[in-house]
């Protein structure tokens, strides 16, 4: 009981506040989500405990949904460790960013309809990560996708803002319909969606085949693709992750919660969620490594810093998925939430503070002004780079180790870029630091004589997650990937004995753990060299190393790919067909031809209706001769 | 002799309460005049909720009584309960407008309680007899509510043609009636069964015939074409709600009772009748689809739409098996729900105190009313069988059954018929959200329609969310229906 | 046997006959009595059955109430039936073509008759065909037991149909004044009558 209001108290605050909050108005509207949301924190709690502490994983079937020929698909609400403990997360964070959007959004038009969004979103959340089939998973998965396009385009009558939900959805989609075409596949495979059924038997099914689009594959290696094109979409891995700098646009809640802690986690949950597939099939983990440990390397564009940050702290995910070490990457994955809300919280706050300035060359030297928000970035960026006893070092390095301890190729291909990558985290963490609170203002005199702290609603949900973000990592480090770890997991998460990554890596030497807080600090020594010291020096690396520049700058020319790739032959395509194809021969057949038709037939139609009673009378004698004549005639079987 | 105990009445204790409340009901009113319409009405809708929950608690497995011409079975549960959810839901919608249009008499009410028992006698009917008296007893009401606007030209215009017409639908129906019974010697359903199905002459053609006969008395109740002219003019004449009484819950009795007299009595010349049912269904679906196009009047439309919606209910018929009947059966409440929506929606079309019923009368109403306009538009998509809406799931239940009987023409003609049906309610939408708003409607639109309209938009919405209850209820009343 | 047989075919060649006038007639009034002697020709039929109570019933009934009620309604009424028929003519091909083609095809029907062996098991209730109990008394014993449901039924139509025609005709129209029964019976004499002794030319 206490698990399933966990789950829908959300839902019934995003009806209050979406059907009825014109009605009662924008602070009951306020009032009653972050109830909502907090009570379901609240209960999030007792079940994280029960479930994951003390081992009573559960399933509470709700109804059955679908019920098809062979095809079942209940609403069932699974409570195992790895579902509790993305509960918690989820509640916990979005409790912390609902509390928040009240000040955030204050001076907003339209302030129930966010606050029904964020509920609706956080719902959808729920369902996801307590699925206990891949339908409920997909619907999840596709509210999820749902409520993020409305989100970005919150501001709807901004060009831009529409334009990158529209970017959303469509790139989102991409990767849905691999995961539509998985879940088929699945379905097709073992005959059935649920996961007790699928599981068990998934080592049975190693080493068949599967036709897919002419060509014969290992099925599971198959699936686990196709499952991965969607947790791609909406993880923002790289191919895939061009919404994501894009997706910006919205309301900075709205990207603490679901571009930085939550949906887009949810890739690599459902890769943790289905280890016991991905675990036979070393193609696919592989294929996950590589694609994820080359995204950390898309991180240089200087606008959408902390977006591009999500991206590279997803591909570490990813390849710790990707070695086996669903644990550690579940555990970023939850040290992540705190710390990546808390950072895009707090320059949501320096937003607040500079009158909705987002760029950063328009701000610099406000750190006197708004000394608790520069604090609480510090912490942020200090758990990200992964300065050691910050939640960030515990997980980040988790993950650098176990990709080292996996002793395979790609493993260690996946350790170097992690390193790099780490470097150029701390680099650009630093940047964004110097670059908005040091240094001369550049801000207008106008704009500098406002920048002012912000309300203490803003600022209590900061200190709250800054919380998190120290000691997240600490405290959970022994429980989540320590050596006793199965017992925390409890067979939610399967690791075969072949791939001892986690094992190696708690043995690793201490080089490795000095190295990667060296990196760290080298890249902070860079960019206050950088930025603080020689500041001429970015500007002429850039003229020097120009076409490096503009390369990094222009995102690796990835939209522009896509738009020469796909978009332009798409729109070619589309209007061939349209004026060729539809227009001529369609309309001219189709549409036009058959209107023309239909209206002569209900023209005809029409006018058998007379009124005269005789004449229907006489028409229904005349069907009723016309039957029996049939019958005398052709109907003798 | 025939032994004759009262607690063989318990199978059919629910219509026994039925008319006896009518009747206490109708001694109210005429003591009470015309003041107490309104206590009555509401008191009929009580009887048809207590007689529901008596329905499901006195059915079993078959249940026989009056020497076996009164069956309370599981199919009998479901289409009775779905046939007083109509009634219900269109007397409650009558109150308002017979009062703002002055003709609020205590005889209307007791009139819709009469004809829902008619209903309530047809679906139970498992005698030809049977059948016959409980037709006319739902015939004879519906004749009378459709042209109870007795100073309106159109509605007593109405009420004459589908009574003369009726007359003409009853006397087919008598005269298959005794050639069936001239061959077998039994009225029974199932003793016709037998004597049908283990004759060792064979079926001659003078029972097929008589099948045809009752067929097209059959046809003409539900307004399946070719015995559909009736249905245009009788929903254009009789008042608004009486119409939308109409259109739910005398098709749902007089679908049960085809579907009960094909599948039961007939079952075994399933080869024959499938033919009938594939052609008035295949000519239905046509008709409904093309004929709607031209109409300017919404109530004139809807009629096509029903004759529409009821060929594609007998798609389900035609397929002749449970996956068919369930698949039916959930077409019928879906359709009861979009229709009773729909007509909710068309009763709020009010201007200065009168009714307009042309579709360019809902000109911009997204403007003007955006509630109302979204939930028309709900009921309008969903008759056109859009996902996710609870129409989609009608249509896909009728044709996936019909495909698996291997009638693909039928089912793909379908499908083309509905893409044209498409139109007409698309061009509804259309109206509504992009054409220049006409003068506003009249606001508010009552309590009452309110909630009919929400609750009913709602069903229309939300079926996807949760369809297994409805699904395995229908299941389970059509495999009862196969004494299964 | 031959005299039953000759009476059928009259009778029921008469009953045709009158049902075609009754169609054809061109004067309504005739029509109608061509149907009444239609009802005639069909209770005489019920008799040669042996369906006496039928027969007497069909005769009340139909030819007593139905038919003289036609009568009247259709003196009654100021109805041109010559410009109603004139459509009559225009559709006569086609109407009578598919007449023709339904005549031939029932009567194809009816050469092709043949009962269902099992018919004689399903007619229950021999013994009140065996002309031991009279008509009425038979019909009164299936009809309050066996076909009680349908009997009440009936009644509930009945029921319906006096409703109805209330419904439709009965209105309560201003300035007119009515019958009121009650209080004409419960008049009593000295509420209306004054008795007074009027004195021999003095006047009242």
């Amino acid at each position: 009981m206490l698990q399933v209001a966990c789950v829908f108290l959300p839902l019934l605050g995003a009806i209050i506040a979406g059907c009825f909050g014109r009605k009662i108005g924008d602070r009951a509207s306020q009032i009653v989500c972050c109830l909502a949301m907090g009570t379901s924190a609240v209960l999030a709690i007792p079940t994280f405990i029960d479930v994951a502490l003390h081992g009573n994983a559960r399933t509470i079937l709700l109804f059955e949904w679908f019920a098809s020929g062979d095809f079942h698909a209940p609403w069932a609400l699974k409570f195992d460790t790895l579902s509790s403990v993305m509960v918690l997360t989820v509640t916990v964070v979005a409790t912390a960013i609902h509390v928040y959007s009240v000040g955030y959004m204050s001076h907003d038009k339209s302030i129930p309809r966010f606050m029904a969004y964020l509920n609706l979103f956080t719902f959808f959340m729920l369902t996801l990560v307590t699925a206990d089939n891949f339908m409920q998973l997909f619907f999840g998965w596709e509210g999820v996708g749902l409520v993020s396009y409305l989100l970005i385009g919150f501001w709807f009558d901004r060009h831009s803002a529409s334009a990158a939900s529209m970017k959303a959805f469509l790139v989102n989609r991409v990767g849905d319909l691999g995961f539509a075409l998985g879940i088929m596949g699945v379905f097709i495979l073992f005959g059935s969606v649920e996961f007790d059924t699928v599981f068990p038997l998934v080592p049975g099914k190693v080493g068949e085949s599967m036709e897919f689009m002419g060509f014969h594959g290992d099925a599971l290696t198959l699936v686990c693709l196709l499952l991965f094109v969607g947790a791609m979409g909406k993880s923002a891995q790289i191919i895939l992750h061009t919404w994501l700098p894009d997706a910006m646009e919205g309301p900075t809640p709205v990207s603490a919660l679901i571009h930085a802690a939550t949906m887009v986690t949810a890739g690599v949950y459902m890769v943790c969620l289905l280890s016991p597939m991905f675990e036979v099939a070393p193609v696919a983990r592989d294929i996950v490594t590589v694609i994820a440990a080359t995204i950390g390397l898309v991180q240089n564009d200087i606008k959408r810093v902390i977006a591009y940050s999500t991206c590279s702290q997803l591909g570490y995910m990813f390849f710790a998925v990707g070695v086996s070490a669903y644990p550690a990457a579940i555990f970023h994955l939850m040290t992540h939430a705190y710390f990546k809300a808390l950072l895009f919280l707090g320059a949501g706050s320096v937003i607040h503070a500079m009158s909705d300035e987002q760029d950063m060359r328009k701000m610099g030297g406000i750190w006197r002004k708004i000394p608790f928000t520069y604090a609480m970035m510090w912490i942020g960026s200090l758990a990200l780079a992964g300065i050691p006893f910050f939640a960030g070092f515990y997980s980040k390095d988790m993950i650098i180790e176990s990709a080292w301890g996996a002793g395979t190729g790609v493993g260690q291909y996946a350790f170097v870029m992690g390193v790099v990558a780490a470097a150029l985290t701390a680099f650009y963490s630093w940047r964004l630091i110097f670059m908005t609170f040091h240094g001369k203002p550049r801000a207008d005199h106008h704009t500098m004589e406002h920048v002012h702290e912000s309300p203490p609603v803003m600022l209590a949900p900061l200190a709250f997650l800054s919380l998190g973000a120290i000691f997240a990592g600490f405290i959970a480090y022994e429980t989540f990937v320590g050596h006793h770890m199965a017992e925390f997991w409890r067979g939610s998460i399967l690791i075969l004995p072949q791939h001892p990554s986690m094992e190696h890596a708690h043995e690793a030497p201490l080089w490795l753990k000095l190295m990667t807080i060296v990196v760290a600090a080298g890249g902070i020594l860079a960019a206050y060299y950088a930025y603080m010291v020689k500041t001429s020096l970015p500007a002429r690396l850039a003229t020097m190393f120009r076409p490096v520049y503009l390369f990094l700058y222009n995102k690796w020319y990835f939209d522009e790919l896509y738009n020469f790739l796909f978009v332009r032959p798409a729109v070619r395509i589309g209007r061939l067909l349209w004026k060729g194809g539809d227009g001529v021969i369609i309309d001219g057949l189709g549409p036009n031809g058959l209107a023309a038709v239909t209206v002569g037939l209900a023209r005809r139609a029409g006018r058998l209706q007379t009124g005269y009673v005789y004449h229907y009378a006489f028409a229904m004698l005349i069907g009723l001769v016309g039957l029996v004549t049939w019958y005398l005639f052709y109907g003798r079987l | 002799m025939y032994a004759f105990n009262v607690a063989s009445l318990i199978p059919a204790l629910p219509e026994i309460f039925m008319a006896i409340s009518g009747m206490v009901l109708l001694m109210v009113g005429v003591f009470r005049g015309d003041r107490s319409t309104r206590a009555v009405s509401w008191a009929v809708v009580a009887v048809f909720i207590v007689t529901a929950f008596l329905i499901s608690r006195v059915s079993g497995p078959g249940v026989l009584t009056f020497d076996g011409m009164f069956i309370a079975d599981g199919f009998a549960v479901f289409m009775k309960q779905l046939a007083l959810a109509g009634s219900a839901l269109a007397l409650i919608m009558s109150i308002g407008f017979n009062e703002r249009e002055g003709i609020a008499r205590f005889e209307f009410p007791i009139l819709f309680l009469y004809a829902t028992l008619g209903m309530m006698l047809m679906i139970s009917a498992n005698d030809l007899l049977a059948l016959y008296v409980g037709l006319e007893l739902q015939s004879l009401c519906l004749y009378v509510v459709a042209a109870y606007r007795r100073d309106d030209l159109r509605s007593s215009e109405a009420g004459l043609k589908y009574f003369v017409l009726g007359a003409l639908s009853s006397g087919m129906l008598l005269y298959g009636m005794s050639m069936v019974y001239g061959f077998a010697g039994t009225t029974r359903f199932d003793t016709l069964f037998e004597v049908l199905s283990s004759s060792e002459v064979g079926v001659p053609v003078g029972v097929l015939v008589g099948l045809v006969f009752i067929a097209a008395g059959l046809a003409f109740k539900v307004s399946a074409v070719p015995f559909h002219m009736w249905t245009p003019d009788v929903y254009e004449g009789a008042p608004t709600p009486v119409t939308a009484f109409f259109a739910a819950a005398p098709k749902v009795a007089a679908t049960a009772l085809l579907v009960r007299v094909m599948i039961g009595p007939f079952g075994a010349m399933f080869d024959q009748w499938q033919q009938i049912i594939v052609f008035v269904s295949l000519a239905s679906m046509a008709l409904g689809a093309f004929a709607a196009i031209n109409q300017s009047n919404i109530k004139r439309l809807m009629a096509y739409s029903s004759i529409g919606h009821i060929g594609y209910a007998l798609v389900g018929l035609a397929a002749g098996d449970k996956a068919g009947v369930g698949g039916l059966l959930v077409y019928m409440t879906i359709y009861v729900a979009m229709g009773i929506g729909t007509f909710a929606c068309i009763l709020c079309m009010r201007r200065k105190g009168r009714m307009v019923e042309n579709i360019s009368d809902l000109s911009g109403l997204a403007r003007t009313n955006p509630a109302l306009a979204l939930a028309f538009a709900i009921f309008m998509f969903s008759m056109a069988g859009i996902p996710p809406l609870a129409g989609f799931f009608g249509k896909f239940f009728v044709f996936k059954a019909a495909i698996q009987a291997g009638l693909y023409t039928l089912a793909i003609i379908g499908v083309l018929t509905s893409v044209v049906a498409a139109f007409y309610y698309l061009r509804i939408v259309k109206v509504m959200y992009f054409d220049e708003p006409a003068e506003a409607l009249e606001r508010p639109v009552g309590t009452t329609l309110t909630v009919v309209i929400g609750a009913t938009a709602l069903f229309t919405l939300l079926l996807v969310v949760n369809p297994g209850p409805l699904l395995s209820g229908a299941a389970v009343a059509a495999v009862s229906l196969f004494g299964g | 046997m031959i005299i039953y047989a000759i009476a059928f075919y009259l009778f029921a060649a008469v009953a045709v006959a009158s049902g075609t006038m009754v169609v054809a007639a061109r004067n309504p009034v005739h029509s109608v009595l061509f149907l009444i002697l239609a009802f005639f020709n069909a209770a005489a039929l019920f008799v040669l059955m042996g369906a006496e109570f039928l027969a007497m019933v069909l005769i009340i009934v139909y030819v007593g109430a139905v038919a003289v009620l036609f009568l009247f309604v259709v003196m009654m009424l100021d109805i041109n039936f010559a410009e109603l028929r004139q459509g009559f003519m225009r559709y006569l091909p086609v109407g009578a073509l598919i007449g023709l083609v339904l005549l031939a095809e029932l009567i194809l029907i009816g050469g092709t008759w043949v009962f269902s062996p099992d018919a004689e098991i399903a007619i229950s209730d021999k013994f009140y065909m065996s002309g031991e109990v009279t008509n009425a008394h038979a019909l009164g014993l299936v009809l309050y037991t066996k076909y009680a449901y349908l009997f009440q039924t009936a009644g509930l139509v009945l029921l319906v149909a006096m409703i109805g025609a209330i419904v439709l005709t009965f209105r309560s129209r201003p300035g007119v004044r009515r019958q009121k029964i009650s209080a004409q019976v419960g008049r009593r004499v000295e509420d209306s009558v004054e008795l007074r002794k009027v004195k021999s030319r003095e006047g009242v």
